[in-house]
């Protein structure tokens, strides 16, 4: 009997014109300032700006992989600039360990407890059950219940990852989708998940990763900002956004009466082990949202679920292994990388090659929110948030304004990015599905992510002041 | 890549039967026909050449020269295709053959002549599926050709980059 078969072999994907490029260009830009003496910059900022060029290269053209970089990243400021430096002699610099501390910052270690239930909601079946009962009323007609699709899809968003949330959202769909006639009314609905994922991921901490490097890099500054707080800053924006997007995706693609049935049958796991999931991530949720009442930071609050899910074997090693460890790499490289940029002077270099004041406020806010939602429709979301975050904070030390709204803005306008099928996970598997072609959603991003980063760049800013939230 | 499936039937009327049949696969999947086992071997060569994965087999048992049971035993061992799905698609393997099918060259699926087109996409579709599953693979660039509500399970531990 031949039970084991032979080790299937490991073969290397090939590398693209652009990720060749890629990598000579990384090469040769982290080089120059090595090489050349840049006036206004001190050494240790020759060092910081070097590895900066080098990972914003391979960063847009994923030369290596996005994780592989961030671990670069750690891996060249220790070699470069902490006391283990190969080459020193540029003055005191921070201790290696200071840098390897970015994979245990108190941000990852709320993403942490957010995977860790965002993994049992799935185990359990918490997650579909969640969908079921939600969507039952919004049932009756086609519009209605692509409201309720996307308002289910944006809540779960919140607390789960926008790619998980897809994924489970187009599982209940596809059934469904097949049952509708092929053409515009299975776009509208094939476009509603992944844009209500995309928009749901701005409204916690835990949401999406560039909210955490956000969080990140403006508790390096001391400007930390609570759970409820962000929320209290982002859920806003998420709600008029939403409803705008389902009046638009609505409107254009699904007739009144279109015939849709979402009916599903919740069916909850009563078992011991499911009970305590449901009690330990309903009270983690409910410690997150009364930080005010009780102080203990949301990063505290993330790690009781890691300890307690492990502790009564709800949740075992296998889901410990299973947990998104790239992207909780990916989230210390931005906040190791936004560290450095800050510590070797690079930032305040960086800002004055441009004489910022002269422009107004608003179009700076305006440009900001465009550059990053430019960037991030065409490389990830997170990478952009690691390479414009420490810029936009340190941008907005000159400016008339709380940094907390300029690291919250960068962070929100990577999310709104969702013209391509390449901008975010989700897209690309509405995309796969085969019922959305690229047009529809280039115009979909266009408009839905337009509309949110006007509002994000002209209108929040005085909301938060007027409420005064900052 | 692409993923890849190879009909070995030396009946030129059931190969063109079968491919037929699974005519909606063929925008999204590689089809590839062999007549015989040497001819298989071959196209298993050119698959791997072209960076492509051969993910299921539907064999005839009954062939001239080697025949398909033996040749889906040898897949087992060969480091290009041990972990492809496999179909056997015969009348006529009698149970001796069907044993060392099932248990030296873990069978996964047995289909009887005449075969019913729908159930063999089916089928087909179940077995893509479980191979894109157990190698892990990215499921979107095969979508259209698997479940796709079995593969979004692959999504889940996937993670916002």
């Amino acid at each position: 009997m031949t039970t084991s078969s032979v080790r299937p072999r490991v073969a290397l994907p090939s590398l693209t014109l652009v990720q060749r490029l890629g990598l000579l260009a990384g090469v040769v830009a982290f080089i120059i300032p090595l090489a050349i003496d840049i006036p206004g910059l001190e050494p240790a900022g020759e060092r910081m700006l070097a590895i900066f060029l080098l990972a914003i290269l391979l960063w847009v053209t994923e030369a290596i992989p996005l994780y592989a970089t961030a671990t670069l990243v750690i891996l060249l400021q220790v070699l470069m600039l902490s006391d283990q430096a190969l080459v020193g002699g540029i003055g005191p610099l921070p201790p290696a360990a200071s840098y390897f501390a970015a994979l245990a910052n108190p941000v990852i270690i709320l993403f942490l407890g957010g995977f860790l239930i965002a993994d049992g909601a799935h185990k359990y079946g918490l997650d579909r059950n969640l969908a079921a009962v939600l969507l039952r009323p919004f049932a009756g007609n086609a519009r209605r219940s692509v409201l309720g699709l996307m308002a289910i899809t944006a809540l779960l968003s919140m607390f789960v990852s926008n790619t998980a949330t897809a994924a489970t959202m187009f599982a209940v769909v596809i059934p469904i989708l097949a049952a509708l006639p092929t053409g515009p009314a299975r776009t509208g609905v094939a476009l509603a998940i992944p844009v209500a994922a995309n928009v749901g991921g701005i409204g916690t901490p835990v949401g999406s990763p560039p909210n955490a490097i956000a969080l990140g890099a403006l508790e390096a500054q001391g400007q930390g900002v609570s759970f409820i707080g962000w929320m209290f800053l982002a859920v806003p924006l998420m709600l008029v956004v939403l409803l705008f997007a389902w009046w638009f995706l609505t409107r254009r693609y699904i007739k009144a009466d279109t015939p849709l049935v979402l009916e599903l049958s919740a069916n909850f796991d009563r078992s011991p082990a499911a009970i305590i999931f449901y009690v330990i991530a309903g009270s983690t949720v409910l410690l997150w949202l009364t930080e005010p009442l009780h102080g203990i930071s949301s990063s505290t609050v993330g790690f009781i679920p890691v300890v307690a899910l492990l502790a009564t074997q709800v949740m075992s090693a296998d889901d410990l292994r299973r947990l998104q460890w790239p992207v909780l790499w990916l989230v210390a490289g931005g906040i190791a990388l936004g560290a450095g940029i800050g510590n070797s002077g690079l930032d305040a270099w960086l800002i004055g090659l441009l004489s910022w004041d002269a422009l107004p406020l608003a179009l700076l806010l305006l440009l900001l929110v465009g550059v990053s939602v430019g960037l991030s429709t065409v490389i990830s979301n997170s990478a952009t948030a690691n390479l414009l975050v420490p810029l936009a904070l340190s941008l907005a030390i000159g400016l008339p304004i709380d940094p907390t709204a300029v690291g919250v803005m960068v962070a929100l306008a990577c999310s709104l990015a969702m013209a391509l099928p390449i901008s975010t996970p989700p897209n690309a598997v509405a995309y796969a599905t085969g019922e959305v072609p690229t047009s529809a959603m280039a115009l979909s991003g266009f408009v839905i992510g337009g509309f949110g980063a006007l509002l994000l760049a002209l209108a929040m800013p005085s909301l938060w002041g007027a409420l005064g939230l900052l | 890549m692409r993923l890849a499936l190879l009909i070995l039937e030396d009946e030129r009327a059931v190969r063109e039967a079968l491919r037929r049949d699974l005519a909606p696969f063929a925008s999204h999947i590689r089809l590839e026909e062999a007549e015989d086992v040497e001819t298989a071997r071959d196209v298993i060569t050119e698959i791997d050449a072209d960076g492509d994965q051969l993910a299921l087999v539907l064999a005839d048992h009954r062939l001239p020269g080697t025949s398909g049971v033996d040749f889906l035993i040898s897949l087992r061992t060969d480091e290009r295709a041990s972990m492809a799905r496999t179909i056997l698609v015969t009348g006529q393997a009698d149970q001796e053959d069907t044993i060392r099918a099932i248990n030296e060259a873990q069978l996964d699926r047995y289909v009887a002549k005449p075969w019913q087109p729908e159930l063999l996409c089916q089928m087909v579709r179940e077995q893509l599926t479980d191979y894109v599953v157990s190698r892990r693979l990215d499921p979107l660039p095969h979508l259209p050709a698997l479940d796709a509500a079995a593969a979004m399970t692959l999504l889940q531990d996937r993670g916002d980059f």
